[in-house]
């Protein structure tokens, strides 16, 4: 008359257990769904009914409840479909209650009773409360990362039914996919010339620093933002666990096996902000900068996104995390990521050498306040991108390779782990006297700086940690020198004031 | 001025009449479609008044100006136009509001437009115009400048200031803005009494005088307005035209003794007022520049084609003939007693002389890596020699700092 079966939903990148309570009594023939379905869920009660006829099992005449607990979380999707037709066949009597004893179930019904794969098992998986776990055949592999509950997998409503009637064995899983072939990771020694870029390139991979790159098109701004994922490590175990669970909620379909390599992901400018951030009012989605967690994040045109989209984006560059409140929940997405963003120095692109522009002040102006002074702040380095010249591109002499720079940022990201970060852009500001000292001369440089007016406060800080940087790429030991805080000022340009005398 | 126009019977008239030929001017100036050209030869062939009569009377063929020079299909709408306006309640607007209403022929115009090619037959101004025996000079360039073109001509126009000679400018972006807050610069710190009296600035404006175009100017517009005067042939309350900007430039030119061009592109607009200057006879100087350089493409061709060179105030007071060209020591502007610098940076230096460059180019300039050239570009910043503007960097003069205050 009563059953109790174990699932879970996904919210954001996290599961949440759910407990499907079944019920069958006597009374007017029909199937209530209560615990706050959403559209989908509720639909689960035609699929239900539908996949248990198509098993051969007779639809009981009799009034069924399915509570979905805890009630107060709203349950969207499909997920709960398996649990819910597991949960009536076991009220009903057709399958013994001590057979489905310990067993979650995951995974949405046809109307023909097959059992479909759905997005998010990681998380789904790693929230049910049940030593076993039963998930569509497809998604056992993807299920085993987890490396929680044991895994089984089915394909249909009637397969389940006899397995667990004992009428026939488990579905043997069918054999891991082949892996997909590592992604092509152009490389560095491809780009003639740029010494610039490749050393803002470098910094930024070992020191987490954010970039800016200004320049005309066809300076081969994406080419260059392309080739910064090659220079980062591999990932260790708790991001690569991150990162998998965000792959996983989104269903992405390159999603098999555990994510080794950081993410690069360049949404296009027209995206929306929930888009970017993530969110949606009745399922809660990560966006483009989840999926860029722990890698890098790389905003093309960055003027033409939209001014709020960007805005949006403050908050989750600091702290590492978009957390999403709504009336009746709360999650945290994961937005750990290296920024990249590349613009045109103004509306006409002519490189906006001083001098040369043909853009009006009143457009100049315009294009300028699309970007707020706290975003652009947010950018440790910033430079100015120019056309390669035609020399450099028709000649032979390969730049250094993706290999040997990336093994001197490894090092240097060892370096900012023993400072007891992930990497120098997270030293605390306060403290840098102590994890970064700078020499009496630097020092001096600095004051000099900030008192013409060269350097703001808060470029200080940021400055002194991409010189911490680019000591630890230099192997130097003891306090920063001079050259070292020289080159982090040279690598953040202020951004272009309007020119005209503004009195 | 045709002699029908100055005849015995009208060698006195009454003020008056005078106000009315002034009103009667005002009132077409700010009807659409009728251009300085008109304006000028309305009052010269017919008289202000009659012309003004004809319009509102719907009868424009009754004027030869009018009906030779404002388009047909314009016809109907400057009539309409016209009997809108009161030309006696127009003018005492002007005058409550202090604003000079120059007709000219009467007492008041400036003196060096009386004789031009295209003289305005009204202007507005907010103060008085420099009589001829005040010495003054154009300071003109273009918008979109280069830092060093900036200060070069903020520290000319402070200079010009100085020695007593009057800056016209346009008031414009860059090069215009510049000069006058040089002028501004001296006007309002402390006077120097050794040097004599400082020139009063003339801002030129293309728009009514009540309208600070462009809006970013409009500081400095008042402090123009404070020390000297403004200048326009607009009316009050009309937005600039494209138009109007070439025509506003013959003003500044025909009010100027001497024009310097301090940066223009090969096609610039400043070119246009060096132009209006010859045809004036007025003499053109110009600043050099690197021949790479396009903003001094402009200004290089002026020189080639016989412009007196710029190196600084000197030079154009003596084309003035205020001043003897100075024996100038060969090499004065090595700065003798500054220290020898790093070979890097000196070389950074000379290559910035082309031009603003990004620190990718310098980097091949150096011939090292980043780090070098980083190090090296950060003391000339902090020196003073050089200035970052965006990824840009540029030769700075250290005089900056000195007009600066």
């Amino acid at each position: 008359m009563f059953a109790s079966i174990p699932s879970s939903i996904v919210i954001g990148v996290d599961g949440r257990p759910v407990t499907v309570e079944v019920h069958v009594a006597n009374g007017l023939p029909g199937l209530s769904i209560v615990g706050l379905p959403d559209a989908a869920c509720r639909e689960a009660r035609d699929r239900v009914r539908a996949a248990v006829m198509a098993a051969e099992i007779p639809w009981p005449l009799q009034r069924i409840t399915i509570n979905l607990a805890p009630s107060e979380l709203r349950k969207p999707g499909a997920t709960l479909d398996l649990a819910m037709a597991v949960g009536v066949l076991v009220a009903q009597g057709e399958i013994d209650a001590e057979a489905v004893r310990g067993l979650a179930f995951l995974g949405e019904l046809g109307l023909d009773g097959t059992v479909r794969p759905i997005a998010g098992i990681v998380p789904l998986v790693d929230a049910v409360q049940a030593p076993t776990v039963v998930v569509p055949s497809s998604r056992v592999h993807e299920a085993e990362l987890v490396g929680g509950p044991e895994v089984r997998g089915v394909s249909s409503l009637r397969e389940l039914v006899d397995a667990l009637r004992g009428r026939g064995p488990w579905p043997e899983p069918s054999s891991p996919p082949d892996p997909p072939p590592p992604p092509i990771v152009p490389d560095l020694a491809d780009v003639r010339g740029q010494p610039v870029v490749r050393r803002a390139l470098e910094v930024a991979a070992a020191g987490g620093h954010h970039l800016l790159m200004v320049g005309p098109p066809g300076a081969g701004k994406t080419m260059l933002a392309s080739r910064l994922p090659g220079l980062l490590p591999d990932l260790d175990r708790a991001d690569a666990m991150a990162v998998t669970r965000v792959r996983s909620a989104v269903g992405d379909p390159a999603g098999h096996g555990l994510a080794t390599r950081p993410p690069f992901r360049a949404p296009h400018h027209g995206s929306t902000m929930v888009a970017l951030v993530g969110g949606g009012s009745d399922v809660l989605r990560p966006g483009e900068l989840s999926r860029a967690h722990a890698g890098v994040l790389f905003l093309d045109e960055l003027a033409e996104f939209g001014p709020s989209t960007l805005d949006a984006l403050r908050q989750p560059l600091e702290s590492g995390v978009v957390r999403v409140s709504r009336a009746r929940f709360q999650a945290d997405l994961p937005a750990r990521v290296l920024l990249v963003a590349a613009m045109n120095p103004c509306p006409c692109g002519e490189a906006g050498r001083p001098g040369r522009c043909r853009c009006t002040t009143a457009g100049l102006t315009r294009y300028r306040r699309r970007l707020s002074g706290p975003l652009l702040d947010r950018f440790d380095l910033r430079i100015e991108v120019l056309r390669p010249e035609i020399e450099e591109l028709l000649g032979n002499d390969r730049g250094e390779a993706t290999v040997e720079v990336a093994e001197r940022v490894a090092r240097a990201r060892e370096r900012a782990v023993a400072r007891g970060v992930r990497t120098n852009a997270e030293l605390d500001g306060e403290a840098l006297d102590d994890t970064a000292p700078i020499t009496d001369d630097a020092r001096e440089l600095l004051v000099t700086a900030l008192r013409s007016g060269r350097l703001s406060a808060r470029g200080l800080v940021r400055i002194r940690r991409v010189a911490c940087t680019l000591g630890d790429l230099a192997g130097h030991r003891g306090p920063l020198g001079v050259g070292h805080v020289a080159t982090a000022l040279q690598l953040r340009a202020e951004l272009a004031v309007v020119t005209g005398m503004a009195a | 001025m045709s002699p029908a126009a100055w005849s015995p019977a009208e060698a006195a008239p009454s003020r008056a009449r005078l106000d009315e030929e002034a009103a009667s001017l005002v009132a077409l100036a700010m009807i659409d479609g009728i251009g300085p050209r008109c304006l000028e030869q309305c009052q010269e062939q017919v008289g202000a008044g009659r012309a003004w009569e004809a319009l509102v009377g719907g009868d424009v063929q009754r004027c030869e100006p009018l009906a030779r020079r404002l388009h047909a299909d314009a016809r109907p709408a400057a009539v309409r136009a016209a009997r809108e306006i009161d030309p006696a309640t127009v003018l005492a607007e002007y005058r409550d509001r202090g604003i000079r209403v120059l007709v000219r022929g009467r007492r008041g115009y400036p003196t060096r437009l009386v004789a031009d090619l295209e003289p305005p037959a009204v202007l507005f101004t907010t103060g008085p115009v420099p009589e001829p025996q005040v010495p003054t000079v154009a300071i003109v360039g273009t918008r979109n400048a280069t830092t060093l073109g900036r200060t070069f001509a903020r520290r000319l126009g402070a200079d010009l200031t100085a020695a007593g000679i009057c800056v016209v400018s346009g008031l414009a972006l860059g090069i215009d803005g510049a000069a006058h807050r040089g002028a501004v610069d001296v006007l309002a710190g402390p006077l120097e009494h050794e040097r004599g009296i400082p020139g009063a600035p003339v801002g030129v404006v293309a728009a009514g005088l009540d309208i600070a175009y462009p809006a970013r100017h409009e500081r400095l517009h008042r402090e123009v307005a404070l020390h000297g005067t403004l200048v326009s042939e607009t009316p009050l309350g009309s937005r600039p035209n494209a138009w109007r900007f070439p025509a506003r430039n013959r003003i500044i030119a025909g009010l100027s003794d001497a024009v310097v061009v301090v940066e223009s592109r090969a096609a610039g607009g400043s070119m246009l007022t060096a132009d209006e200057a010859l045809e004036r006879g007025v003499p053109v100087l110009a600043v050099p520049g690197h021949p790479s350089a396009p903003a001094a493409a402009g200004t290089n061709a002026l020189i080639t084609d016989g412009a007196k060179l710029v190196r600084d105030v000197d030079d154009v007071l003596g084309e003035l003939g205020l001043a003897l060209p100075s024996e100038r020591p060969v090499g004065r502007a090595a700065e003798p007693s500054a220290p020898p610098r790093p070979a890097l940076e000196q070389l950074l230096l000379d290559a910035l002389g082309a031009g603003p460059l990004a620190l990718a180019e310098l980097v091949a300039v150096g011939g090292t890596g980043v780090d070098e050239v980083s190090a090296a570009l950060t003391a000339l910043e902090l020196s003073g020699h050089v200035v970052a503007n965006g990824g840009w960097y540029e030769p700075a003069l250290p005089v900056e700092r000195m007009v600066g205050r």
